[in-house]
């Protein structure tokens, strides 16, 4: 369910990582003070109690024997409701006192150590205890050794129990975070997918939409306003160039009418001679070419810019594709092409009859232009699931693979010299695409060189539950309709 | 007849005004706007040609301007603004006829020539050029009384060469009356078909009655080249 590469789950990870990884140093920090803590309160209460115990064993060091020191100690101290244990070792290690089993003490080594120390033992079967042993100097010259042990159950149990507890928390936690964490990421990253969704439906066609700019003041509002800074001048650029395509072929067409013009009355003119006439009427040709390149051109940036308005309306497609071949059939009468039609049953789609039929002229002259005498040319329409599709096979010189890609740029011809020879402007195929897309649709060719060629124009059918009455009369600028996307 | 030619552009001034000249009207020119509306409000003109990119005042300015104070006087617009909504808007404003440049001058004479007859809709059932005869009605074609069998594509084009006959029409013309206009795109089909018509209507004769004028297009008439 989720993917390790989002963001979500990055984030979602680190957090919790560097969460538990906190708390980890959090509670060892925990546990070495109060393990530090208890230990040294420990050692504190013993170093006292040998202390105590010393000053017994020092006032009663002359007056009387060894066993009198004992008993004192004994009688003074009261271990066991201390919780301690005590003995008192002569200098030389005799036993002169022990509170309990003397079995806590580890057997007494050769110890002339004039200084205090501390030690730990575990004394088999029970638990660890802390041994401070007091050296003690009596005012005769006779050194003792006070030894008190505590039992570090206490303390252990408490570490033990601190423990569990900080473990379980740092478990808990660390869910707490994952869980909270990823909710939390997941809804303050929801906007975002919004904004990529909104982001993936914007194209060339609707670059007027923007994204929602909710004032939040966070990240997520600057994003929504780059990306519509981004988007905007991406319209404004967008506008520029189709603006520039449009004054540039204003501009060109004034000089092109003063010389159509002027061409033209000088071929009027019966004084002109006839080689005059000749090489007139051949740049009045040419420059009845260029103004077609000059409309063809204009035609395409506005279609492109979603700025041509088309007018919708409800018609059978495949009625239009018969007639308009009807129109044609003699192109291919001329060339001995048989020119085969196959319509299926009425295929209804919304757009422009005229556009669309200047996408049949212009796939089927392309057809024609290219095929051999005696070749074939086939004109197929029909549905194909919620597509109208016409499809256009020829028998004809085919397009080399590497062109097939480039055919549809605008004034890409796969054999130049060729295809100027026939005529035409370069741009039929262009026409066809920008029209294709301003429908929703495209346009696409398989081919094999020397073979021919099968063009397939496929656009979005209209629904059939539509309603015929209502759809046909409507006559709006496609550019408002549903998104389209360019093919 | 007397037509003003609304219009800034110099050399189109000058081989429009030679042309309609040449076809015997009376051609008066205003360079700019407020000309162009003073003379049109001055004189009574039979026909106006404006253009839209004007100094001075813009031509749709004008126009709603002429329209306000005549309802009848025909105006063609003249103008390299080709978008649909130029079209619509100019044709709500009271034009009656829209021409985008560059324009074959004879198709800027056939709709003046349009334009003036409107009123007059009288459309003769029965065109003559030499010993060819259509008649509109039956849809028959003869020459010299013999019957010719025309597709009704070869009719149309028969039709509108020799309801313009002796006029030089252009392949776009041709294309935007006998088929429309998203035909533009098939590269040689006015040039295959006229041949076709000729092979008919030529059959067995020395001559041609359809005549190709080199870069411009072709014209039907009965003097033979």
């Amino acid at each position: 369910m989720m993917n390790p590469g989002s963001i979500r789950f990055r984030l979602t990870v680190w957090y919790a990582g560097v969460l538990a990884g906190i708390l980890v140093l959090f509670s060892l920090a925990i546990y070495v003070g109060v393990s530090t803590f208890l230990r040294r309160n420990l050692h504190g209460s013993v170093v006292k109690d040998a202390q105590e115990v010393g000053s017994i064993v020092r006032e009663n060091a002359n007056e009387r024997d060894e066993t009198a020191i004992g008993r004192e100690v004994g009688e003074h101290f009261s271990a066991e409701s201390n919780e301690r244990f005590v003995r008192v070792l002569a200098g030389d290690g005799t036993l002169i006192y022990s509170s309990g089993s003397d079995q806590v003490f580890p057997p007494w080594s050769n110890s002339s150590s004039d200084w205090a120390f501390e030690m730990t033992h575990r004394p088999p079967g029970k638990e660890e205890v802390l041994i401070w042993t007091e050296p003690v100097l009596a005012e005769s010259g006779k050194r003792y050794f006070v030894q008190v042990a505590a039992s570090q159950a206490y303390n252990n149990d408490v570490l033990r129990d601190l423990l569990g507890v900080l473990l379980l928390a740092l478990v808990v936690a660390t869910a707490i975070a994952i869980s909270g964490g990823f909710f939390l990421i997941r809804s303050s990253l929801k906007p975002l997918d919004n904004i990529a969704s909104r982001a993936q439906k914007i194209t060339s066609r609707n670059l007027h939409e923007r994204m929602p700019e909710h004032n939040t003041g966070d990240e997520l509002q600057q994003l929504s306003v780059s990306l519509n800074r981004m988007i905007e001048k991406l319209e404004e650029s967008f506008h520029h160039i189709s603006r520039f395509s449009a004054d540039a072929s204003h501009e060109l067409r004034t000089p092109l009418t003063i010389m159509r013009g002027e061409l033209e009355t000088a071929l009027q003119d019966q004084s002109t001679s006839p080689e005059a006439r000749e090489v007139l009427g051949s740049v009045l040709e040419e420059t009845v070419r260029l103004s077609k390149i000059v409309d063809q051109l204009l035609t395409i940036s506005r279609l492109d810019a979603g700025e041509a308005s088309i007018e919708v309306s409800r018609f059978d497609f495949a009625e239009l594709v018969r007639t308009t071949v009807e129109h044609m059939r003699l192109l291919a009468d001329e060339k001995n092409i048989p020119l085969r039609v196959e319509a299926a049953d009425a295929v209804h789609v919304e757009g422009d009859r005229y556009r669309l039929q200047q996408v049949v002229v212009n796939l089927l002259d392309n057809a024609v232009k290219y095929t051999p005498e005696g070749g074939s040319v086939n004109v197929k329409v029909g549905a194909d699931g919620d597509k109208a599709v016409l499809t256009v096979t020829d028998s004809g010189i085919g397009i080399p693979q590497e062109a097939q890609t480039h055919i549809f740029e605008r004034f890409y011809r796969t054999d130049k010299a060729r295809s100027r020879q026939m005529g035409g402007t370069g741009l039929g195929l262009s026409i066809v695409k920008s029209i294709g897309a301003a429908h929703g649709g495209q346009v696409s060719v398989q081919s094999a060189e020397g073979r021919g060629s099968t063009f397939r124009f496929e656009i979005p059918r209209s629904s059939v539950s539509a309603d015929a009455g209502s759809a046909s009369s409507e006559s709006q600028a496609i550019a408002s309709a549903k998104p389209i996307e360019i093919a | 007849m007397r037509l003003l030619l609304v219009e800034d552009e110099e050399k189109v001034v000058d081989f429009v005004q030679r042309g309609l000249t040449a076809e015997r009207f009376a051609v008066d020119v205003a360079r700019d706007g407020v000309a162009g509306l003073e003379l049109a409000q001055s004189y009574d003109y039979d026909l106006i040609i404006l253009d839209l990119l004007l100094p001075g005042m813009d031509g749709t300015e004008v126009l709603r301007k002429i329209r306000r104070a005549d309802r009848q006087i025909p105006i063609l617009i003249l103008t390299a603004r080709d978008a649909v909504h130029d079209k619509v808007t100019h044709f709500e404003a009271g034009a009656d006829d829209y021409l985008t440049k560059p324009f074959a001058f004879a198709e800027l004479l056939v709709r003046i020539k349009a334009l003036l007859r409107r009123g007059a809709t009288r459309q003769e059932t029965v065109l003559r050029v030499g010993d060819v005869e259509l008649d509109r009605l039956s849809q028959q074609v003869r020459r010299s009384g013999k019957r010719i069998e025309l597709t009704s594509k070869e009719y149309s084009l028969l039709e509108y060469l020799m309801a313009n006959a002796g006029r030089v029409l252009s392949r776009t013309m041709i294309i935007e009356h006998v088929w429309d206009q998203s035909f533009d795109g098939a590269t040689n089909i006015v040039d295959v078909y006229v041949r076709h018509l000729r092979d008919k209507v030529d059959e067995g004769r020395e001559g041609n009655l359809i005549r190709t004028v080199r870069g411009v297009g072709y014209a039907i008439s009965d003097k033979e080249e």
